[in-house]
């Protein structure tokens, strides 16, 4: 069975387990795969810690939880220094990189890719989709699922209103990331 | 500012295509000789002289500030209706968007206006608008419905506030449109909320 362990960690408020749901739908619900989601809280609801735990898997999934994820997605520099160790060797580090600065405690054979998602955000009218520049930015970096699955996903989970916006969001994310991937094949 | 997403190509009733883009500092030329060809009645309503070169030069500084976001439409190398989105840098309405849409006569209820101010209410959704406000007389009927039909909802009615043509007094209706739950429903859903916290 293939499997991916995917960890999504950052702020609470920045969306962390929106971008989470967004994975797990896209690849369950429109990617034909298997997935499971764990979210986890900080003590208050906002601008604490938060993480979610995806894993997409071909098949059936026994075990949802995650312990060294092969993709780790941060959003705050506290998740950073959280989880980043707990990356797989060989895994994959994708990080905003206006907000984090990644440093040398990174496992061995990682590939760290970032994408200044706020200015982004921000460029495009709203912090607040800066989330869902990094699920872009996910999607078209790891190719792991299909760009219309994840912007179905997408389309699917913003409220009614927003998903002009959010649509941008995810593109702008989508086509920087298959550059910088591209930049590093 | 630069605007995403454009030009974009609108289908007209009939099928007719036309283009939709922001205004740029060349096109001013096409603008002025567009509102030069509207009818004296239609720029009655305008509350500026649009007419006016100096007001024209003015407009496009505007743009260029980013206190003015306007869309053209174009057919065949000419502009054929402009939306524009006013709103203020500072002070205490920054969140306050003023619509106004002028549509050449030829092409009216076919559809071009409601697809201008529909573009125009995104943009000014994503730039941060919390409520966009319109002022239409009282006999702009066509106005009145395109706008309910974006979700504008009557505010307020100043009795006898403007003179047609004719020197006849109409009122002005002020309407409104809040959009700011849009993005209410979005924070909510980013907040990362966690019931056992409560």
């Amino acid at each position: 069975m293939h499997k991916t362990e995917i960890r999504v960690g950052g702020l609470g408020g920045q969306g962390v387990i929106l971008c989470g749901i967004i994975i797990g739908k896209a690849a369950s619900i429109f990617d034909g795969k298997h997935a499971t989601l764990i979210q986890a809280f900080g003590p208050e609801a906002r601008g604490s810690a938060c993480s979610a735990q995806v894993t997409v898997a071909d098949e059936a999934i026994g075990y949802p939880y995650v312990k060294n994820p092969d993709i780790l997605i941060v959003m705050s520099p506290d998740a950073y220094t959280q989880f980043a160790p707990q990356l797989a060797p060989g895994g994959m580090l994708l990080y905003e990189n206006e907000l984090i600065k990644v440093d040398g405690t990174l496992p061995k054979g990682v590939r760290a890719f970032g994408v200044p998602a706020t200015r982004f955000a921000e460029e495009l009218g709203r912090r607040l989709v800066l989330n869902i520049v990094m699920t872009g930015f996910f999607a078209g970096v790891t190719g792991l699922l299909s760009y219309e699955s994840v912007e179905q996903a997408v389309k699917t989970s913003v409220p009614k209103g927003t998903e002009d916006l959010n649509l941008r969001a995810f593109r702008k994310g989508y086509e920087y990331g298959r550059e910088q991937s591209a930049g590093k094949s | 500012m630069k605007l995403e997403g454009f030009p974009q190509t609108v289908s007209l009733r009939d099928g007719t295509p036309v283009t939709v883009r922001p205004l740029a500092a060349a096109d001013a030329k096409a603008l002025l000789e567009f509102y030069r060809s509207l009818p004296e009645e239609d720029r009655l309503y305008l509350k500026d002289d649009v007419t006016d070169a100096g007001w024209l030069q003015r407009f496009v500084a505007l743009v260029g500030s980013g206190e003015v976001v306007s869309l053209i439409a174009e057919r065949g190398g000419k502009v054929v209706a402009e939306a524009t989105l006013y709103r203020a840098l500072r002070g205490w309405s920054t969140h306050v968007g003023e619509i106004r849409v002028s549509v050449a006569p030829a092409l009216r209820r076919d559809g071009l206006g409601t697809s201008l101010a529909g573009e125009l209410v995104k943009v000014a959704t994503r730039i941060g608008v919390e409520k966009m406000v319109i002022e239409v007389v009282e006999n702009q009927v066509g106005a009145r419905k395109m706008f309910r039909k974006l979700g504008f909802r009557q505010e307020a009615v100043l009795h006898g506030h403007v003179k047609d043509i004719n020197g006849t007094k109409r009122n002005l209706i002020l309407a409104s449109s809040d959009v700011s739950h849009v993005w209410d429903a979005m924070e909510a859903l980013v907040a990362d909320f966690s019931p056992s916290a409560e």
